[in-house]
């Protein structure tokens, strides 16, 4: 829910209960009022009335009105209370029931008992207060009316800068850093907001520039010293003389550097493709790639009495570079070929815009998510460096491409959905 | 034979001098790019070893600079950065080979006697070791004058082990030698017995001798008496 329309919504869960209560609290003031005043019109009239008997003190029914409501009666039963009640009254001209107040009392002069009978129609009061009420709903509607019109409008433009901050904030990315700059603004919040966003972003981006030159550098110097030891080792090879236990161990200190500078070819290479820099795309044949990879590790699959099953239906044309094409697609010929079984099986397809790679291997033991994590590998595959889904995720984000990993009938299977180019 | 080492690395130029010496070469060597650039403006080389990243300049400024003077020497990069920029970059300015740290010295000493081979047209074409005959124009191998059909890995095999004949070279050489960057990923070898037990087969049928040494633990050694 958008912040105008929740702002709105919260004035008026607020303002509108309160509003009918004060509409509620008026009308009965208002007809409490009425009603008082109608009934001092009609004691001031009972007054009257008495004082008409004490100077004419009659002897019959006198009408104080026209309509012959209100009289003065002689009545002969003793003294009852003075009442004040409402009523209703036929009107035969309206031809309709009126309501009306009435005033009884009592009145003794001389020993002749009087009745008094006032009554006043409160048929204007009510239309007063009906008149009062329908002006009052039409107020209160109106304002709430305008307040909305005029929250919405005022919210518009006061939140505007939050708003286009917001939009330039979803829009960021770090490649592309220097177009970035969050604008000076008038109001204080907004302005601290973009100050703190540009100081947050300056220090990702240089943090994220000091990152990734640390990796690849890092991985470079490494690459010296390596050639150094690995040099060293060749011509420690050549000694004659060697016993067992030592040529065992120059082995495993051979297959130690080979890790190490594979290792660290696949870190310069995760970070290059992280840094964006294969730069130069073209056209490619992923079909034509798919099929020479494979070929090329068939000797490797046969070694491993994997059965190869290859179904290369249709020419697929995407547009990326060369390099990152064949190393996508020998990662995940490794991936199924590392990960597998003896007298296992290995069925990569490739249809319309598709290609997936299926392969026999125990089932995974790491959360699927942590998959395409650096370093996340299975426990069984000690000489995995845990990079190779990395490298294919990487390719897979820096061409918007999209991957995925199901398991059924014991395969493991990773889908590559291609942006076909069109040509 | 003639070899110029351009490297500033102490250790790795006495390794490789150790190595290309013991080859029958005669390597001088320079550690950074103002004596580089001397000795390879002076002498004639017929080959020529250069680091990109140098003290005092780049390696590449020195292949430009061999082009210049019209240098007849074979130029083989070797870079810390395995970066097809500067390989593209390299290979444009005109060197012949790109060999990225930490590389083989088996497959230093393979790549850099396949371009003597190359740049010798007046000399000899083919390759004999005793009985064997190679023409690696044509990739053809023959045995006592008998042709030998071999795949293309068994070919680059036993050139391989002809390049470092009477020499120890591992496993995980050869595998690199083979199946190049391929080879980072792979956990196991087991695949490269099957390529030489049918190298020696076939070799072996045709009369030759067995030159493959196993050498325990280790890899193998091609030992010609």
């Amino acid at each position: 829910m958008k912040l105008i329309s929740k702002t709105l919504l919260y004035y008026l869960l607020i303002s509108l209960p309160l509003l009918v209560l004060a509409g509620l609290f008026s009308y009965f003031l208002i007809k409490a009022e009425l009603r008082d005043g109608t009934d001092e019109t009609l004691v001031s009239e009972k007054i009257n009335a008495e004082k008409l008997i004490r100077s004419v003190k009659p002897t019959s029914i006198i009408y104080l009105s026209s309509d012959s409501l209100s009289n003065i009666r002689v009545v002969n039963n003793p003294k009852m209370e003075t009442k004040l009640y409402d009523t209703l009254i036929y009107d035969l001209e309206e031809n309709e029931n009126i309501s009306a107040r009435i005033l009884r009392s009592h009145f003794t002069v001389d020993k002749i008992n009087y009745q008094i009978t006032v009554v006043k129609t409160t048929m204007e009061e009510e239309e007063l207060l009906e008149g009062i009420l329908t002006t009052f709903t039409l107020i209160v509607g109106f304002l709430i009316f305008a307040f909305i019109i005029v929250n919405w409008q005022l919210s518009k433009i006061l939140w505007k800068p939050f708003y286009n901050t917001l939009s330039q904030l979803n829009k960021y990315d770090i490649k592309n850093h220097e177009h970035y700059q969050f604008k000076h603004e008038k109001t204080t919040e907004f302005n601290q907001l973009n100050d703190a966003l540009n100081k947050m972003i300056d220090k990702i981006y240089s943090d994220y520039v000091q990152q990734k030159e640390f990796t690849e550098n890092a991985s470079h110097e490494m690459q010296t010293p390596l050639a150094v030891v690995k040099a060293n080792l060749s011509l420690l090879m050549q000694s004659p003389n060697l016993k067992e236990d030592e040529m065992d161990r120059l082995q495993i200190i051979e297959n130690t550097i080979k890790k190490l500078s594979s290792l660290n070819k696949a870190l310069i290479l995760l970070s290059k493709i992280e840094n964006n820099q294969f730069n130069d795309t073209e056209t490619v044949n992923i079909k034509t790639i798919t099929s020479r990879i494979t070929n090329n590790y068939a000797d490797v699959i046969q070694s491993k009495n994997i059965d190869l099953e290859l179904k290369l239906n249709d020419d697929v044309f995407v547009k990326m570079n060369t390099v990152l094409a064949e190393i996508l697609i020998t990662n995940l010929l490794q991936n199924a070929i590392r990960h597998n079984k003896d007298n296992g099986l290995i069925s990569i397809e490739l249809k319309d815009n598709q290609l997936s790679v299926s392969n026999t291997g125990i089932p995974l033991n790491i959360p699927e998510e942590q998959l395409f994590m650096r370093f996340k590998k299975d426990d069984a595959s000690k000489d995995s460096l845990g990079l190779g889904l990395s490298i294919v995720n990487g390719i897979i984000k820096l061409y918007g491409f999209k991957i995925n990993y199901s398991h059924s009938n014991s395969l493991h299977r990773f889908k590559v959905l291609f942006k076909k180019d069109l040509l | 034979m003639k070899i110029l080492l351009i490297e500033d690395e102490p250790d790795l130029r006495k390794s490789i001098k150790q190595y290309l010496h013991q080859e029958g070469y005669v390597v001088e060597s320079a550690a950074d790019f103002v004596k580089a650039s001397e000795k390879a403006g002076v002498y004639d080389y017929d080959c020529i070893l250069v680091d990109i990243t140098l003290p005092k300049g780049s390696g590449l400024d020195i292949v430009k600079q061999l082009k210049d003077k019209g240098s007849k020497a074979g130029i083989i990069i070797i870079s810390a950065k395995n970066s097809s920029t500067d390989k593209v970059k390299g290979l444009d300015l005109g060197a012949d080979d790109y060999l990225a740290k930490p590389f083989d010295l088996a497959e230093l000493n393979s790549r850099i006697k396949a371009l003597i081979r190359r740049r010798n047209f007046d000399g000899n074409k083919s390759i004999i070791v005793n009985e064997i005959t190679i023409i690696p124009e044509q990739r053809q191998v023959s045995v006592k004058g008998e042709a030998v059909i071999l795949t293309a890995k068994e070919y680059d095999l036993l050139m391989f082990f002809v390049s470092n004949k009477n020499r120890v070279v591992s496993k995980n050489s050869i595998a690199e030698h083979l199946w190049g960057d391929d080879s980072d990923q792979m956990d196991s070898h087991d695949f490269i017995y099957v390529h030489l037990r049918n190298l020696r087969k076939k070799l072996m049928d045709k009369g030759c001798n067995d030159y493959v040494q196993t050498i325990y633990g280790i890899g193998y050694n091609f030992k010609i008496d």
